[in-house]
């Protein structure tokens, strides 16, 4: 009986179990295994190259760069994302007037799609554009942002976290809106200020959804590709070069896949280390 | 006093969260000649037009974003359909049924949505070129339908649905197919939205993968057409931007018109 109902299930699952080994197992361990090989100039075809690619890959100066580049912009933006978006999701919980009205334009840009975003925001970025229009009417001085070397990160971080903020939020909003309403009674009654009852009545009691955002936020902005790919190319003098452009880049312009196979795997790696620290970490202090 | 204050506050946050979107919409409503015009200085008509035209609009019909946007819509919607059928199936048989080896199916289910989908991209369109799906409706679809997060959503909601239904759905003579169809499904109306809006997302959003494996003007989707045309030497903006607004309205409309359960799916995943 067991072992028919056995049989009914996988019937049910094959389709999905298919796709799922076909497109996304069977590549990830083709990008390990292919990263291993090297294209044979003499023979034709691939031959064995050991951890060749890799040890290219650790002695090339401009993915060096990549590596350091990503680093820095990670520990720039999912701070500054995380703690925006608490912000924001406290704000917006509180009883105020017009406080759903506002919180739906935060959330509005989720609908437009990272790329159209980065299109948007090329054009506001322009020495013309949008951006230097604002600073004028304040009278502040023009800016480069995306041709200056260390103005185009932060205007990166700017143009990701309009984009993402509003949907992290969200999840931190569910999150608030679970903390009984007595619990904040109670710590309003014992004569908590405003800052204290949210460090120590909300903080604690939205631990669970903050730690999804904050890896979830880590996953994707290691991944970002789109505002790099249409705004910079990497560009100035590869300051805002990150892996996963750097790794498109080294399969389609300079066209050495094997190389590239192992820089996705060294990308993948570095995302689930990173991952895996953020748990033990967020699990330590519990 | 404190309450006005808090909603001041979330007022000056919103707007400017709003005003690039605003600034897009308006300048779709005029002549791509006029975009950079209003922004020296700065005033009120840099985010509003009186004489609004729609000229941007009927030009997008004819041009190429026009195209790849029912491109866009094509694919999403193939990827709904198919994915929900997928996704739907394998979920019934994760839930509904105890055999060995079940807990491994699902550790497959979970590892695949913990490799994030774009860092394979790059070897999966090595894969597929290979194959010959390069430049191809069903290459631009297959990497949606098999959806782990989607897989795992609706088995949470199937795992809600009493056995008894189910025994008593079988003695009326039904197939395991037919309570699939005819007591699961039903039942789960608003996890099945849900999931059809992760897979819709997911496919409207994507730009890694269309810009790999599907960049004829056939097979083109709207975003990567949108960034094509803002690459080029003389540009225009009126065009860039009706495109834009017309990118973004369609998800949004989806979204809207199902707000309950897209806040329902989001608060689930980051809650569990």
């Amino acid at each position: 009986m067991k072992q028919r109902q056995g049989l009914i299930a996988l019937a049910f699952l094959a389709p999905a179990l298919v796709c799922l080994a076909v497109l996304r197992i069977v590549p990830a361990i083709s990008a390990v295994v292919e990263s291993f090989y090297t294209e044979s100039l003499l023979r034709g075809g691939r031959v064995f190259a050991g951890l060749g690619n890799y040890t290219d890959l650790l002695s090339n100066k401009d993915f060096r760069q990549s590596v350091g580049v990503t680093l820095l912009f990670t520990v720039l933006v999912n701070p500054i994302q995380v703690a925006v978006s608490f912000l924001l999701a406290v704000l917006f919980t509180q009883r105020a007037a017009g406080a759903k009205l506002w919180r739906t334009l935060v959330i509005l840009p989720i609908a437009t799609p990272p790329a159209v975003s980065a299109v948007i925001w090329s054009v506001i970025y322009r020495p013309d554009g949008l951006a230097n229009g604002v600073l004028e009417r304040l009278g502040l001085p023009a800016q480069p942002f995306l041709t200056s070397p260390s103005q185009v990160l932060p205007s990166l971080i700017v143009l990701l976290s309009w984009i993402g903020v509003g949907y992290w939020m969200l999840f931190l909003i569910a999150g608030i809106q679970e903390v009984p309403e007595e619990v904040r009674e109670a710590a309003l009654l014992d004569g908590a200020g405003p800052w204290r009852r949210m460090v120590s009545v909300v903080l604690p009691l939205v631990r669970r959804p903050l730690a999804f955002v904050l890896v979830a936020d880590t996953v994707s902005n290691l991944l970002v590709f789109a505002p790099v790919q249409i705004l910079t190319k990497g560009g100035p003098n590869g300051n805002s070069n990150l892996l996963m452009y750097d790794v498109y880049s080294r399969a389609y312009a300079i066209g050495d896949i094997h190389v590239a196979q192992a820089e996705v795997v060294i990308l993948v790696a570095l995302t689930l280390a990173i991952v895996a620290g953020q748990f033990r970490l967020l699990r330590g202090d519990q | 006093m404190k309450r006005v204050s808090l909603s001041v506050l979330g007022g000056v946050v919103g707007i400017l969260f709003f005003l690039p979107l605003l600034w897009v919409v308006t300048n779709s409503l005029r002549p791509g000649s006029e975009t950079f015009a209003n922004l020296n200085p700065l005033s009120w008509q840099t985010f509003l037009e009186l004489r609004p035209t729609l000229t941007n609009y009927s030009a997008l019909l004819n041009s190429a974003i026009g195209r790849a946007t029912l491109n866009s819509i094509l694919v999403s919607a193939a990827t709904v359909v198919i994915g929900l059928a997928v996704c739907a199936t394998a979920a019934f048989g994760l839930a509904a049924f105890q055999f060995r080896g079940r807990g491994l199916v699902f550790g497959i289910v979970v590892l695949s949505f913990l490799v994030p989908f774009d860092a394979i991209a790059i070897p999966l369109s090595t894969m597929f070129r290979d194959w010959h799906l390069t430049n191809t409706f069903a290459g631009l679809v297959l990497p949606g339908i098999g959806n782990g997060m989607a897989i795992f959503l609706l088995r949470q909601f199937f795992l809600g649905i009493p056995a008894e239904l189910v025994e008593a759905g079988r003695l009326d003579g039904l197939g395991w197919f037919g309570v699939f169809r005819w007591i699961y499904l039903p039942l789960s109306k608003p996890a099945l939205i849900g999931a059809g809006l992760m897979l819709f997302l997911f496919q409207w959003q994507a730009y890694v993968w269309p810009l790999l494996i599907g960049t004829d003007a056939k097979h083109i989707l709207g975003p990567v057409a949108l960034s094509n045309l803002q690459g080029q030497n003389f540009t225009d903006y009126g065009l860039v931007f009706a495109g834009a607004v017309v990118l973004t309205v369609i998800p949004l409309a989806v979204i809207a018109g199902f707000q309950r359960y897209f806040v329902q799916s989001v608060s689930s995943t980051g809650l569990k």
